[in-house]
């Protein structure tokens, strides 16, 4: 059963600290006089020239094996890179998927001809990934995928549409999780994972404005799409499987807790002058929620490294972190809004209303809360 | 933890559920008395579990003993044990030495001192120090816990230097370990009702609206259980640490209390049900040694004082396992 024992007490170990100083150095001097409403975006800021600096420094795919271009190192060094990444406002989206789920997804899953094709260019950020996972009619019920690839003799042929792929627009590949047999009605049977090249004939990606005006994600149509032989992913059929191995990765990490970090710390900031006790209850009770699951997502870190898959744990905390990510644009709203004669510093307004009009979809991308409770007394033996 | 812990901890359990029975807590409420409890667990060797080894304890570390902090917790226990097992290291490690059959609680400034009500001897604040004295009386037993309004102190028998040690610290951290155990309790309680009761032909569990609130109260329960653990990882007892804990606690406790009794429906309320057992101690506990407001208000100057570039940092200097 889900117990405090399932986030075992785990301490980053000194090898990956020893990284931060260098990651804060770099980004102190990449970062210098970005505003903080763009350092808000995190990792919904796309820069693929950033991204590619990273990489210089190797700081792309990290956890990969060397031979394959990563740096073989631990996912505790991931934790603290993102950890860094995420804190100072990073604009990471580039790579963000390709180095958070599709490299590992190809390095457990893909065929060495995958990882060697792949995994470099990842690495090196010189191609970007996007999730195919959510269509107009599969969105909770992902079981219930509808785009479907046919073999063919010289490969699949696919046919269908995916929706809300962030950064479809400006990735590469895709990974898809398609229909391969039976019907909807067989739901997590029949499921397979694909590699898509987002440049084949037949792929069409229309962006879809959000509400704050900005282009973050997108409908991509499939029209007779031939995919080759080796796009497959894994074994036919096991899309299910690997698609949840993937939500391990996509829900424990602390991008479900520092969505709203940057914000936090410039109001913060402005306290230093001025502070009040109701200023400094409202920071406290955030920080005394922020914490422990801080703690939890290096707990889950150490289980990740170790070859586990809390998934059920991943759903708990991605539920109460996005919880707390979108409490905290509305706490900084009342405390701004209760100072009626004091000026608020125009940076902190622009980072304050960016968030406050996102902040709704962070309980959405990734699972949304009721579909994780589920999860999360399936967990604790409800179902 | 590791499996030496373990073992430790399941055999912990087992000597407090067979020693704190929920008949033997309603007995202690009706009128609060040391024994039979207090002998039995003392029997258990655990008192001197802080105690360092060259002075005849066992030397464990404060995050050995969270999961007995914890358990006791679960288990109701209303005698000051655990409260006397940081006493008696913090005694011995200043050359000092309670008497043997002490029940020390310890007694900082709050409205309430939980476990107050059959203690026979306090740590109190003197000034630069702090004194152990004798108890003569107690206050009033408002939640009907074993709690005290108050205590009224008779002979002072020793005191030591308070430096490096808070009693306020140490009675707050100790309090959301103990309400972090009555928290599971409460969670294990409602997860078994709800598959056991059944309303329109099924186990109330199998509802979705039961689901997702006994899943919100365990995401509240493993909150409390982490923080209140980091708040034990240390040496000592660290103001963030603490902070954090015992705010998160109390905060919490309002939810949890909530969906446990709404789950359980009126037989919750009862005498007879033992969930109000840990659901009014849970209560008690929110009253003692500093509110949610009371530590936030803390952990966000302390935040802003140190002046951290992000909160990020903030938390791996002071509120993360071992900052201390
Ligand atoms: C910013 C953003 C980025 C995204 N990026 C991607 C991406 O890159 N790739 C991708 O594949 N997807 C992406 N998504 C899609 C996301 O995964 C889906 O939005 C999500 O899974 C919910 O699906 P839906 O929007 O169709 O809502 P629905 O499934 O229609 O749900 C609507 C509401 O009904 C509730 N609901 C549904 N089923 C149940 C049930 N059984 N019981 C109780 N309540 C239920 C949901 O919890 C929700 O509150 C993104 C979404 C957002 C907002």
């Amino acid at each position: 059963m889900l117990t405090v024992d399932s986030f075992p007490a785990t301490r980053i170990p000194e090898a990956a600290e020893a990284l931060r100083p260098q990651i804060k150095a770099f980004l102190a001097d990449r970062l210098a006089g970005m505003p903080a409403s763009r350092r808000a975006r995190t990792w919904s800021g796309f820069d693929a020239d950033f991204s590619r600096a990273l990489a210089e420094r190797g700081w792309v795919g990290l956890t990969m094996p060397k031979h394959y271009g990563g740096a073989g190192l631990d996912a505790f060094a991931r934790f603290v890179l993102v950890e860094e990444l995420l804190a100072a406002g990073a604009p990471i989206a580039a790579h963000w998927i390709g180095d958070r789920q599709s490299a590992p997804l190809l390095l457990h899953y893909g065929t060495e001809a995958q990882r060697q094709a792949f995994l470099p260019r990842i690495c090196r950020a010189e191609i970007f990934f996007c999730i195919g996972m959510s269509e107009p009619n599969a969105g909770s019920d992902l079981a219930s995928v509808r785009t479907r690839a046919v073999r063919e003799a010289d490969g699949w042929r696919l046919n269908g549409q995916k929706i809300w792929t962030t950064y479809a627009h400006k990735s590469h590949y895709m990974i898809g999780l398609v229909r391969t047999s039976g019907t909807p009605e067989d739901r997590q049977k029949g499921l397979s994972q694909f590699l898509i090249d987002l440049s084949l004939p037949g792929v069409t990606v229309r962006p879809i404005r959000l509400g704050t005006g900005d282009t973050d994600f997108n409908e991509v149509f499939f029209d007779n799409v031939l995919l080759p032989d080796d796009a497959l992913v894994g074994q036919e059929g096991n899309g299910w499987a690997q698609v949840n191995a993937e939500l391990a990765f996509e829900r424990s990490g602390p991008e479900r807790i520092y969505s709203s970090l940057v914000l936090l710390d410039l109001w913060a900031a402005t306290l230093r002058a001025s502070p009040s006790r109701a200023d400094e209850e409202r920071l406290g009770k955030l920080l005394a929620r922020l914490a422990p699951l801080r703690a939890m997502s290096v707990s889950m870190t150490g289980l990740l490294a170790q070859g586990q898959s809390p998934l059920t744990e991943a759903a708990l905390f991605k539920d109460m972190g996005t919880e707390l990510e979108q409490a905290i644009p509305g706490e900084i709203a009342d405390a701004v809004a209760t100072r009626l004669d004091t000026a608020c510093d125009p940076e902190l307004m622009r980072t304050l209303a960016y968030l406050m009009q996102l902040n709704h979809v962070f309980s959405l991308r990734g699972g949304t809360r009721e579909i994780l409770r589920g999860m999360i007394a399936r967990g604790l033996g409800l179902r | 933890m590791n499996d030496d812990n373990s073992v430790l901890t399941d055999s912990f359990r087992r000597l407090v559920a067979d020693i704190a029975t929920p008949e033997r807590t309603r007995t202690f409420e009706a009128a609060p008395a040391l024994e039979p409890v207090w002998s039995a667990l003392a029997a258990s060797g655990f008192l001197d579990a802080l105690v360092p080894e060259d002075c005849g304890g066992a030397g464990l570390s404060l995050a050995s003993v969270f999961p007995l902090v914890m358990i006791l917790g679960e288990h109701a226990v209303s005698v000051p044990y655990a409260e006397t097992m940081v006493a008696r290291a913090l005694l011995a490690a200043n050359g000092q030495q309670a008497p043997d059959d002490a029940a020390i609680i310890l007694a900082p400034p709050s409205p309430i001192l939980p476990n107050g009500a059959a203690a026979t001897h306090a740590l109190v604040n003197d000034g630069e120090r702090i004194a152990l004295v004798r108890l003569v009386g107690v206050g009033e037993d408002p939640f009907r816990a074993g709690g005290a309004t108050g205590i009224q102190i008779g002979d002072r028998l020793c005191d030591l230097p308070a430096d490096g040690f808070d009693l306020g610290l140490a009675a707050a951290g100790l309090a959301a370990a103990q309400m972090a155990g009555a928290m599971s309790r409460l969670l294990s309680m409602s997860l078994r009702y709800a598959n056991e009761r059944q309303q329109f032909g099924r186990p109330l569990g199998k509802f979705q609206a039961i689901q997702q609130q006994l899943s919100v109260m365990a995401e509240q329960v493993i909150s409390v259980q982490v923080a209140a653990r980091t708040a034990m990882s240390g040496h000592g007892f660290n103001v963030a640490g603490v902070a954090a804990a015992k705010a998160r606690a109390n905060e919490a406790t309002h939810l949890v209390n909530g969906i446990a009794h709404a789950v359980h429906g009126a037989i919750g309320a009862t005498e007879e049900f033992d969930l109000q057992l840990y659901s009014r101690r849970l209560k008690q506990w929110q009253l003692a040694f500093g509110s949610e407001s009371f530590w936030a208000g803390q952990l966000g100057r302390l935040r802003i004082l140190a002046g951290s570039a992000t909160s990020a940092d903030f938390i791996r200097d002071h509120l993360c396992d071992g900052a201390a």
